[in-house]
């Protein structure tokens, strides 16, 4: 990058974003409606980016003073977040997936356990979006984020999305049937929420190795990565599966000894990767006619022969597969994987930047999709991540007010901070209650009091005051609650 | 916004008293006051001239009125109470009085305008209205209560015979035509707006959970009201598993205004199985939703929760299959006319081609044609990895993308290396027939090497100047090459080619090609 070439507009950006942030979406969002959660994920994600802490030149005292979020908003947006959970673990997608408690927990009296009576509401993407969300929007330095997240039982309902062949659904119904497709992003999801709530911590682990070994079988004859086994190589899927890899690398206890041990577990070939997606950007011309969507496999081929060796600066743009039209999005998906995989130099960040800047910037702020188009909040987010990722290289000049990213998490830094120390509150020995999952408690209660062997006690006693001819509810209706009696001394007599 | 009455009856009741004879009132609140002091005689001398200022018969009386009120008289001794009878006989007073009017009891209409200040023409028929939607209000309970009884196999007696109430065709469109009534009355008085599922007594039983969400949500979109009421009849027929035709008939009503809602369509599955829904008919169905949400992504998955559904059903009769797989193709193919690199569509058409088993001709020649259209469609090429190396018949199962399977028949490496390279002489370019080409050759366990003098034609005098200038007329040739001179221990010629790629040919990637000079050591 060079000193000539123009900075971000951020106080476009955070125009934009704010507006996004207050304003009520018009009624055609309502096809987005199951994904509210991940709509809010990317406008409090980019309000945090743009004024997280290393966003500035100097680091400011008061870094939520700082924030675009402000410590109200965060609040509120918490108990938003919060008012998604499923009671039964997992996380719906928006308030129109959540039901009264009535309808959504029943009692099974066999097993006197509580089990979900709708539990296709809450989905894999919205368990992940939310749980990144509680760590964007935490006010302290992230210990209490988790705060209110239902851990355990969360947990055991991820263990129920993987299916036998080591895959990952995005819902399961109450027959038990695994819905969605066999698709990368799943994996992702579920190695990202295994590591936030300390899964395998929790003695919750999913099987990790037929997850490796189902993400394994999605790289293509092309060194790419499919949505699945077979499919077509693409630049997103191998984001999940690099991305899914290094969580599980993350949550790997034995780390230091072997690093990116999963990630070689899973990716076959990782130079075929690299080159699979060095060959996603190309040079981008403008296409000279009106057709908004010309995908380069409708122009005759360049050929090669009338290449000069001009100096004119070259604009790259990145396409997500083979052949197809460029796409900001894709500038992110394929920087950040490679920037993972440690190898983010192989992408000229000049030209790259210069696709976003120049051609998906939109004069209203925010990026579009395609040169030209309306800007949207999943490609104006993913922009600015590609910016941060780009910047984030060794050597690399700074992208003036963005601060740094996280790629595994696709959040800032310093919010994904935040998020890895919910999580070492989680993993802390449990001194204080923090964690409020009932079920989980109630065993442990049911642990300190004994219970198998006072439910004993207690029939022994009943049985006694039958023989005696008392009525035992009486008889218990004796008892002092705040001192209650020796039931050993009065089984004996 | 009329004027606000400020200070109550006071000030208007002055005015019909200095006018003598009364003026006739204008609005309905004038009447009320109007009445009220004609009831209350002395009322008016008393606000107008105080307790003083009345003469003493004037005065007697309007205490006397007070005691009037419920109650008051008994306070007094049986001798007072006589004697207050007395007087009361003598004064005239009226025995009732209607209590001083409030003045915000009328409330106001839906145009925010006080209903006190309504003509007496206009209260009329305000009051006409509200009458009529009450009479239709009572009708339609004794329609639903009569439907009650007939479902509850209630009797009456006619005569002397106890006869069953029934519940016609006929009462259910006279309610339809009383609710749409009720609507258009309660739109009309209150604009309050009805929405389409209450007025269909079908759905009488169902009592709608609508969503509630905190004010400042995060995203909240501002749902249209016919989203809104759908969603909450959904939420409640969901949440107790009613499996019927009028649950089918709402899931395709949300499916129409959301399709990416995620459990909907699971619901639609099970009521589909649970009604015994022939599965042509909701595929067909869902051809039209398909087409219409290109890009959808909970399509597929319904799709396949049908088919292998259905596919047992029939998996005995080899003709029914293959009419399945006729019309799945079809279908497919109108698809991909819309979009030929739909990824969806290519991910259910591996699913289908594992699932009815059609590694067959028929499935490699519609390939080809799509890639005799568009050369460059790289779903197509991963679609013809797929059916040439995945075949059951000649694959080794679970043998990996990238690795060599020893099962795969020579002949069928011969023919896709050619295909590949038959291919890339049409456009040296286009980058899918190379890795297809790479691909094939790893597959069949063979030497890239062995394509060394095929692509070598697209580059001449590597390295070279002058009169020898180098000449590359595909950069992925140059790519190629540079691993089979590495193959083949020619690390300097390799070397050579990712510089010249780095440096000319392909100079986007430079980083790249750097990268792997770097892995050549």
């Amino acid at each position: 990058m060079t000193s000539e070439e123009p900075p971000l507009d951020t106080a476009r950006h955070i125009r934009y974003w704010q507006r996004c942030f207050r304003s009520l979406l018009p009624h055609h969002y309502v096809s987005n409606d199951s994904i509210r959660l991940t709509l809010g994920f990317f406008i409090v994600a980019a309000l945090d980016l743009l004024s997280s802490p290393s966003s500035y030149s100097e680091p400011p005292r008061d870094p939520l003073k700082a924030s675009l979020i402000t410590p109200d908003d965060r609040k509120r947006l918490r108990a938003w977040v919060l008012s998604l959970q499923h009671p039964q673990g997992g996380f719906c997608g928006s308030p129109h997936h959540v039901l009264p408690e009535q309808y959504a927990t029943k009692w099974d009296a066999i097993n006197k356990v509580e089990s979900a009576r709708d539990p296709a509401n809450a989905n894999i993407a919205a368990t992940y979006f939310a749980l990144l969300l509680l760590g964007i929007v935490a006010d302290d330095d992230g210990s209490s984020a988790f705060e209110g997240v239902h851990r355990i039982k969360t947990l055991r309902w991820l263990k129920k999305l993987q299916r036998d062949d080591g895959s990952f659904g995005e819902i399961i119904d109450e027959d038990g049937y695994v819905g969605g497709g066999r698709d990368m992003r799943y994996c992702y999801l579920a190695a990202t929420i295994r590591w936030a709530l300390g899964g395998p911590e929790a003695g919750e682990d999913f099987d990790v190795d037929a997850l490796v070994a189902h993400i394994r079988r999605g790289q293509t004859f092309d060194g790419g990565v499919a949505e699945s086994s077979m499919h077509e190589s693409h630049a997103g899927y191998a984001y999940c599966a690099v991305a899914a890899l290094s969580l599980l690398d993350l949550a790997n206890p034995n780390a230091a000894t072997q690093p990116n041990h999963y990630l070689h577990a899973g990716i076959p070939s990782v130079s075929s990767l690299v080159h699979f997606l060095a060959c996603r950007q190309f040079d981008y011309l403008d296409s000279s006619s009106d057709e908004e969507n010309a995908e380069p496999s409708t122009q005759p081929p360049p050929d090669l022969s009338t290449l000069t060796l001009s100096d004119t600066p070259i604009t790259a743009g990145f396409n997500g597969r083979l052949n197809k039209a460029a796409d900001t999005c894709y500038t992110w998906w394929v920087c950040g994987t490679l920037t993972m995989l440690g190898e983010g130099r192989v992408v000229d960040r000049s030209p790259a930047r210069k696709f976003i800047l120049e051609k998906a910037q939109h004069i209203i702020g925010g990026f579009a999709k395609h040169p030209g188009g309306p800007p949207d909040v999943y490609h104006a987010y993913l922009g600015l991540a590609a910016l941060a990722t780009m910047a984030s290289e060794e050597g690399q000049d700074k992208e003036e007010g963005l601060g740094q990213f996280d790629p595994r998490l696709c959040i800032s830094r310093e919010a994904s901070e935040r998020v890895a120390k919910a999580r070492e509150t989680l993993l802390a020995p449990p001194e204080d209650e923090s964690d409020d999952d009932w079920g989980y408690d109630t065993e442990k209660v049911k642990q300190e009091i004994n219970w198998d062997e006072t439910q004993k006690l207690i029939a022994r006693l009943e049985a006694k005051w039958k023989a005696e001819g008392k009525i035992p509810v009486l008889e218990m209706d004796k008892w002092n609650p705040y001192d209650p009696p020796n039931l050993e001394e009065l089984a004996a007599e | 916004m009329p004027p606000k009455n400020k200070g109550g009856g006071r000030a208007k009741a002055a005015e019909p008293a200095q006018q003598e004879p009364p003026k006739q009132p204008q609005t309905v609140r004038e009447l009320e006051w109007q009445r009220y002091y004609d009831t209350n005689p002395h009322q008016k001398a008393y606000e107008e001239l105080g307790l003083h200022g009345m003469t003493p018969a004037d005065r007697q009386a309007y205490l006397n009125q007070e005691y009037l009120k419920p109650g008051a008289a008994k306070t007094l001794s049986n001798k007072a109470q006589k004697e207050l009878w007395k007087q009361l006989n003598e004064s005239n007073l009226p025995l009732r009085s209607l209590p001083r009017p409030r003045d915000s009891h009328w409330g106001r209409d839906k145009n925010g305008r006080d209903i006190g200040d309504y003509t007496i023409e206009e209260y009329g028929a305000h009051e006409a209205k509200t009458t009529k939607l009450l009479n239709l209000f009572f009708q339609s309970q004794a329609f639903k209560s009569k439907r009650e009884k007939a479902s509850n196999g209630d009797g009456h007696l006619v005569g002397d015979t106890v006869q069953p109430f029934t519940c016609t065709e006929d009462d259910f469109e006279r309610e339809k035509v009383r609710r749409k009534e009720m609507a258009d009355l309660q739109q009309d008085l209150y604009s309050v707006k009805t929405d389409p599922y209450a007025l269909d007594p079908e759905w009488d039983d169902v009592v709608p959970i609508p969503q509630v969400e905190p004010e400042g949500a995060l995203a909240a979109i501002a749902y249209p009201d016919e989203y809104a009421e759908a969603m909450s009849y959904l939420r409640a027929v969901m949440a107790v598993k009613e499996h019927t035709p009028r649950c089918l008939r709402l899931t395709e009503r949300i499916i129409s205004l959301n399709p990416a809602h995620y459990t909907v369509w699971l619901y639609r599955f099970s009521i589909v199985k649970a009604l015994n829904i022939a599965i042509p008919d909701d595929i067909e169905w869902l051809n039209e939703v398909s087409l219409t949400y290109i890009k959808n992504y909970q399509i597929w998955n319904h799709r396949q929760l049908l088919l292998d559904h259905y596919y047992p059903t029939i998996v005995t009769s080899p003709s029914e299959v293959a009419a399945l797989g006729d019309s799945e193709r079809q279908f497919l193919e109108r698809m991909l006319e819309e979009d030929a690199k739909n990824y969806h569509v290519w991910s259910y058409r591996q699913y289908l081609v594992r699932k009815l088993g059609l590694w067959d001709e028929e499935e490699r020649q519609s390939i080809e044609a799509l890639l005799d259209e568009d050369v460059r469609n790289n779903s197509a090429w991963s679609h013809r990895f797929f059916v040439a190396f995945s075949d059951p018949a000649h694959a080794t199962p679970g043998s990996h993308a990238t690795e060599p399977d020893p099962r795969v028949p020579a002949g069928v490496v011969d023919r896709e290396v050619a295909y590949a390279q038959a291919k890339i002489l049409l456009a040296p370019q286009n980058q899918s027939p190379w890795n297809y080409l790479k691909g094939a050759l790893v597959k069949g366990g063979r030497k890239l090497g062995s394509v060394r003098e095929f692509s070598e034609q697209f580059v001449t005098n590597l390295g070279g100047v002058g009169d020898a200038e180098e000449e590359v007329r595909s950069s992925h040739a140059l790519d190629l090459l540079a691993d089979i001179y590495k193959e083949a221990g020619e690390k300097e010629k390799a070397d050579l080619a990712l510089r010249r790629l780095g440096e000319k040919w392909d100079r986007i990637r430079k980083g790249y090609w750097e990268y792997r000079r770097k892995m050549l050591e």
